[in-house]
């Protein structure tokens, strides 16, 4: 009831000014993208703003309509656009084109850290290096610890890895993409994202439902891609020192260079070690694996007269030793738990300018290489890697600007093999595999007054999945000018990696069969968002709730209910669903404080023994909480995250407890300096005895798997960034 | 009690409240979102400051500040160093040249 009476507050208190929103976008890429800084003037008015960082601007019209809007920037070709009293619904999409070639632009500092875009037809929530920064974010994985779309929990208690879930669903589900490159995918879904540090970062996307056809057939659940700094904008210098108390150091660095009028380059570095020894709740098996990973990506940017390119090399190595701590390389006495991971991959992006302004081609391509081998225990693991990746996108206008069309071919080469000791002297499992998979897609895209659209799809030939179409539609429609509506639905696939997508639940004595033959797995998104921005006493927030449906017609499932000491993976046919539901309220309290409060509801069921049960080890709620504050002057941040959880339900009957989390920072800025100190898990919430069995590694019972809330107590931390521009 | 506690507060907060200081308002040639972070960042880090915002609209940033740590005319000057005219006070030439483009005379 309360509810409902504050949104009718809100919306009766809605400005009855027209307002003229819109996004500007430069023509100077393949992919045009957004400008910021551009000079927009409504001519008759005389007022003026500039556009934000993501290129979107707010202006009011003033009593003379229609007027006309005026948009500058340097080294662009400027434009004009008429505008009424009944554009105020628009979302304006104005692209600029660069006058020649494109100027430099120097990035600095960040308007509004985290946000849901309002000017794209897909329900987009966007995570920039402000946010980041919020938390002691680490690496890639923790970045989307401030975040209530996106959960963070422990894989298994031995490993210390963390994995994140979209709609309640495991991040295999969800395409990761390296700027629409594909990204941590295959072997990498278990370890890979601990490997990028959080500090190369400069945004993140997160797309909830069923992305782009252009990115892919795999986007399930969603698609989060990362934005790495960029060659031409990096500051020459940039180093962050971490160290926390249960002994876990880091440095990133990241530095920019112009090495003539048209080549840039970037060169990124991480070092990252756990080293301490941490038995906090005395089974005899170390808290946190130890670890070393190096890391390594240089890239390059062109920028010409009539095409574009970014070009680049990544290479890694991730080495991690766990289990009980009388282990050691030197000495294995006991259990352990080891990794040796490799990786290098090269990409290059292309895009070519046509004839007309909006017209250009894009080539993506990319070559990966991958080994990884390691053991829980008994059981070890292998895995290789061999990846070949296509894109060509083509880009044009129909007409006007308002109808916009996609079109283009992709291809795929992989040979991956991936194989998994049993305990108990049983026989392997794993499967070897080569893919070949060509694909052509196809999408329009509209924009009109007060609705836009987005439909697309895409025919893939696959040599082991067969032919595979996946049609998808996306649709925005602005009900008043601030209030939303968004409509999303398509059909998704992937080929399942059984064994390094579930390399986690290694860590226990359970026998795994796997004799099903190996089925794609294919789902059904659908989904719905309303998004109400206000602005009351002159402050600015937001209020949205979405709804997302998944619907698997076929899934590969980890069945850990049916059958005692084991799990069984096998393919379900049309009994497996999620249904998420998330409430977001975000608002400027005064001057400098932030407020974000979630709620979020997950009903994520699959038939396992007999019945449809809710997925074991997955909370059905959670309560998200964030309050950022900024003193006047900008010298201090204070940021504090509380996220409440429900019980979990544990496989083969039972519930977990639920918990919370807490944590904290302060950050004090000086002009070339951050230093910032932080808590994490101050509540001090411990899962109890989290591995079954802890005294008997090697016997029957044993399992590290069961595992939901923090084995590590509290946790302090102080890091440091410096940036030289 | 109460007014024992009252005063005590007082008490301890007088020195707090009897420090001086002043609000001012500049008029500076910032014309872009950079500029803004540039000028509120170069002031809001110098002595005595305690906050520095700029108005992109009229291109004033105010300032306030203890006056015992700083005087309206080191801001002017500050301004001047990093490229900006600040009131009557012209930029310092090659600051301003060093300017991100769109910052520069004639960015906009």
């Amino acid at each position: 009831m309360k509810l409902f009476f504050l949104l009718g507050v809100i919306l009766l208190t809605q400005p009855l000014q027209a307002q003229i929103r819109g996004i500007v976008q430069g023509a100077d890429s393949l992919q045009t993208k957004p400008l910021k800084n551009v000079k927009i003037t409504l001519l008759g008015a005389g007022t003026s703003v500039f556009s934000n960082e993501d290129g979107t601007f707010e202006i009011l019209l003033g009593k003379q309509s229609p007027d006309t809007l005026l948009f500058v920037l340097k080294g662009y070709r400027s434009d004009r656009l008429v505008v009424t009293r009944a554009d105020r619904f628009l979302a304006l999409n104005v692209v600029l084109v660069s006058g020649q070639l494109v100027q430099e632009i120097v990035v600095n500092g960040q308007k509004n850290p985290h946000g849901i875009s309002k000017m794209k037809t897909l329900h987009v929530e966007e995570l920039t290096s402000a946010e980041f920064r919020k938390a002691a974010c680490c690496n890639l994985s923790e970045s989307f610890e401030t975040n209530a779309t996106v959960d963070v929990s422990m894989s298994d208690a031995i490993s210390g890895a963390k994995k994140i879930q979209l709609l309640g669903l495991d991040a295999v589900y969800t395409q990761l993409q390296f700027e629409n490159i594909p990204f941590l995918r295959g072997l990498e879904s278990a370890f890979g994202m601990s490997v990028i540090p959080g500090t190369w970062l400069e945004s993140i996307q997160i797309t909830k439902g069923t992305g782009s056809v252009v990115n892919g057939y795999e986007s399930m659940a969603g698609l989060v891609n990362l934005e790495f700094k960029k060659p031409k904008e990096m500051p020459r210098l940039g180093l962050n020192v971490y160290q926390n108390r249960f002994g876990r150091s880091e440095i990133n660095l990241q530095g920019g260079q112009k090495l003539n009028e048209r080549w840039h380059m970037g060169l990124f570095g991480s070092a990252a070690s756990i080293y301490g020894n941490f038995d906090t709740n005395h089974d005899g098996f170390r808290d946190q694996a130890l670890s070393n990973t190096f890391n390594v990506l240089q890239r390059f940017s062109y920028q010409g007269r009539h095409m574009e390119a970014q070009l680049g090399l990544q290479a890694y190595v991730d080495q991690k030793l766990g289990g009980q701590t009388t282990y050691s390389k030197e000495a294995p006495i006991g259990y352990g738990m080891e990794l040796a991971s490799e990786h290098l991959s090269i990409f290059s992006k292309t895009g070519f300018f046509g004839r007309k302004p909006a017209q250009s081609l894009g080539i993506i391509a990319q070559l990966k290489f991958q080994n990884m081998n390691g053991l829980y225990g008994l059981r070890s693991f292998i895995g290789t890697e061999k990846r070949a990746y296509l894109n060509v996108i083509y880009d044009d206008i129909i007409g006007s600007a308002d109808h916009k069309i996609k079109a283009g071919a992709s291809f795929q080469y992989l040979l991956i093999n991936q194989w998994a000791g049993q305990p108990f002297g049983a026989a392997v499992v794993g499967v070897d595999r080569t893919e070949w998979v060509p694909g052509l897609f196809a999408e329009y895209a509209y924009s009109g007054n007060r609705l836009s659209a987005v439909a697309g799809a895409r025919f893939d030939q696959h040599n082991l999945a067969g032919a595979q179409f996946s049609p998808r539609a996306h649709l925005k429609y602005a009900i008043t000018p601030q209030l939303d509506l968004r409509l999303t639905g398509g059909r998704a696939w992937r080929l399942p990696n059984f064994v390094a997508d579930n390399i986690s639940l290694l860590a226990s004595s359970k026998l795994w069969i796997a004799d099903q033959s190996l089925q794609p797995e294919i789902s059904w998104n659908a989904g719905a968002s309303l998004v109400q921005g206000f602005s009351l006493k002159k402050r600015k927030g937001s209020l949205s709730i979405d709804v997302y449906h998944t619907r698997f017609s076929q899934q590969l499932v980890a069945d850990r209910d049916s059958l005692s000491g084991m799990v069984v993976f096998k393919n379900l046919s049309n009994n497996s669903l999620a249904t998420v539901l998330q409430a977001e309220f975000a608002y400027t309290l005064m001057r400098g404080l932030d407020l974000r409060v979630a709620y979020k509801f997950q009903d994520v069921r699959a038939f396992f023994n007999g019945s449809l049960q809710t997925q074991v080890l997955l909370p059905r709620q959670r309560i998200f909480t964030n309050v950022a504050y900024q003193t006047r002057n900008k010298r201090w941040d204070y940021d504090l995250t509380y996220s409440r959880y429900s019980a979990v339900r544990l496989p083969r009957g039972g519930q977990g407890k639920p918990w919370a989390l807490l944590n904290a920072q302060v950050t004090r800025n000086w002009k070339k300096i951050e230093l910032y100190l932080g808590g994490e898990n101050l509540l001090n919430v411990m899962q109890q005895s989290p591995i079954i069995a802890a005294q008997n590694p090697f016997g029957e019972d044993f399992d590290a798997t069961e595992i939901w809330s923090p084995i590590m107590g509290w946790n302090v931390y102080l890091g440091l960034r410096f940036n030289l521009q | 009690m109460k007014t024992i506690l009252i005063s005590f507060i007082l008490f301890f907060a007088t020195p707090l409240v009897a420090q001086k200081t002043m609000v001012i308002k500049i008029q500076t040639s910032a014309q872009c979102g950079d500029c803004k972070e540039r000028i509120e960042t170069t002031l809001n880090q110098a002595k005595g400051v305690l906050y520095a915002e700029l108005d992109l609209e009229t291109k004033v940033v105010e300032v306030k500040f203890k006056t015992s740590k700083a005087n309206a005319t080191d801001f002017e000057l500050l301004l001047n160093a990093i490229g900006y005219d600040a009131n009557e006070r012209k930029a310092n030439p090659a600051a301003q040249k060093a300017l991100p483009l769109c910052c520069q005379p004639g960015g906009h």
